[in-house]
């Protein structure tokens, strides 16, 4: 279940009420899915497993990426055991213009606007800004929603108007 | 043959002989005759164990070591019985707490290999009688006494295929076989008391120490055939530095990624228990099966009392590489962990065969006799 197939979902389900997570079992999951991490949704780069031995349950060692801070973490779970996976919500949106740090977004097909989210900072921000500067295309942002988090992770310029 | 010839002859064997045969010096007085035990003497099929073992300190070899053996051992366990006569606020050791000093205090060591053996009823004889007083012993020797109450380990073959073994998930320590479940029992098992321990380590600000860990085990397990349990019922303190390095250690691995930087078992404040224990009584007497940090252990906290007065050392080790494990009483008396006047005696054999006999002629006689 790779967090693509969530790109139909709005966000507003998950805000209303639906569970920002689902249980599934540690063997089932794979590198690059999505899992909870002490208590953050993460995102899984590295996995291996260990057999049933001398340490007991056949384990699963997981190193994954904080989708929002991507920060490190590691985890070691007992294969039969289960994991929250968070529920990862993807959407695009045009950048229309940044200001005071937050962005002016705006929905593709409703045309609804959103100025919530905060220019990431760092190398990311950067470079969405320069292109926002350059005027090639419309830019259109990646934005990440889970377990109530949301934030621009990513972009790519549309030549397509 | 001429003359000539029977003189030189007779000067060879004269010179022959005076290089063979020295003249013998006269016997010490109580020399012991060597005799072994004499079965046609023997008062029918149904001689006893006594018997035979009772010929083995005129027998030779390893027969005469473990026959001092079990001398040394009936000195200590006699010593051990003389009422205290120092004041009544000495009479506690400061760790545990509530555990009473004898006059001479029984350090017993084991490795793991024994407790998966089935020495573990042997030694647990000894704990169950509350006879020994302070215990050291590797993880396996933990572990190994637990998992037994939760699964069985089987009989196999030193001989039996390895990637087979694997792949039928059974672990071979010698000719005894323990399958994986048995450790998938002890994770359960295990689990939730790491659990609880990380939380007083949190909330109470308990300092755990293995030694604190395995009373902890051994309170928990409730089970009457494990030697850990009756440590814990007596206030035995039980020892191992080298906690981690067994399956124990892979759940406390485990048990740390989950809870980092999870929980903390402190070396140092067992050391100094162990230490204190050995400055702080009269006598002691040190029984130690196989090598390793089992047998260091015992003997370096000995240094700080200069050395231990009574020695029993049962291994298979050689000397010849300077390891500790193999090094005879001798070279711990240079070290000053084993008085120069102590009885020390080492039995080169492999304990499974000869630690029964010694409990058989020791321990059990001793408990016989009050019975």
């Amino acid at each position: 279940m790779s967090e693509d197939h969530h790109d139909e979902e709005q966000f507003d389900s998950a805000e209303s009420g639906a569970a920002a997570t689902f249980p599934k079992q540690c063997s089932a999951l794979r590198k690059n899915e999505h899992v909870m991490i002490r208590g953050r949704p993460c995102k899984i780069v590295e996995m291996s497993t260990s057999k049933t031995g001398k340490h007991g349950h056949a384990k699963v060692h997981m190193v994954a990426i904080d989708i929002f801070t991507t920060k490190k973490l590691e985890d070691i779970c007992p294969s039969t055991h289960n994991m929250d996976v968070p529920v990862v919500k993807r959407r695009e949106y045009i950048l229309m213009s940044i200001e005071d740090g937050f962005c002016s977004l705006m929905d593709p097909e409703s045309c609804e606007l959103k100025d919530d989210l905060k220019m990431p900072e760092g190398d990311l921000g950067n470079t969405i800004r320069e292109a926002l500067e350059k005027d090639e295309g419309s830019v259109l942002v990646q934005v990440v929603a889970a377990c109530g988090e949301e934030a621009i992770l990513g972009y790519k310029i549309s030549t397509k108007e | 043959m001429s003359t000539n010839e029977a003189a030189a002859s007779q000067e060879d064997i004269a010179l022959a002989q005076g290089a063979v045969l020295v003249k013998s010096c006269q016997v010490p007085d109580g020399s012991i005759p060597i005799r072994g035990f004499d079965f046609s003497t023997a008062s029918g099929p149904d001689f006893s164990l006594s018997a035979i073992l009772s010929s083995y300190m005129s027998t030779g070899f390893q027969a005469t070591h473990l026959a001092q053996a079990i001398q040394q051992v009936n000195q200590m366990l006699s010593l051990r019985d003389t009422p205290l006569t120092c004041d009544d606020d000495e009479k506690l050791f400061p760790y545990p707490e509530g555990r009473q000093k004898r006059s001479c205090t029984i350090f017993l060591g084991y490795t793991s290999n024994l407790v998966t053996s089935g020495l573990r009823e042997v030694l647990r004889y000894c704990v169950q009688r509350n006879l020994v007083d302070c215990i050291v012993t590797s993880a396996g020797g933990i572990e190994e006494d637990l998992i037994k109450c939760l699964k069985p380990s089987y009989l196999g073959t030193f001989t039996m295929d390895g990637a087979k073994l694997r792949s039928n998930g059974m672990n071979r320590a010698g000719n005894v076989l323990i399958p994986n479940d048995n450790y998938c029992a002890f994770e359960d098992w295990l689990m939730p008391i790491l659990d609880e321990c990380l939380v007083e380590q949190e909330e109470k600000h308990l300092n755990w120490t293995p030694s604190k860990l395995i009373q902890r085990l051994g309170e928990r397990i409730g089970d009457e055939s494990s030697i850990l349990y009756w440590a814990a019922k007596h206030r035995i303190p039980v020892f191992c530095p080298a906690l981690t390095d067994g399956s124990l250690g892979d759940m406390l691995y485990f048990h740390s990624v989950k809870s980092s930087p999870g929980l903390r078992v402190d070396i140092v404040e067992d050391v100094r228990h162990i230490n204190t224990i050995a400055v702080k009584s009269f006598k002691t007497g040190s029984i130690i099966l196989g090598g390793g940090v089992v047998k260091h252990h015992i003997n370096n906290a000995n240094l700080m009392r200069n050395g231990a007065d009574h020695t029993v050392y049962i291994n298979t080790g050689q000397e010849f590489d300077g390891s500790d494990s193999g090094a005879q009483p001798d070279e711990a008396v240079s070290w000053g962990k084993v008085k120069p006047s102590a009885g020390a005696v080492k039995v080169h054999a492999e304990a499974t065969l000869v630690f029964p006999l010694l409990v058989a002629e020791t321990f059990a006689k001793h408990e016989g006799h009050k019975d």
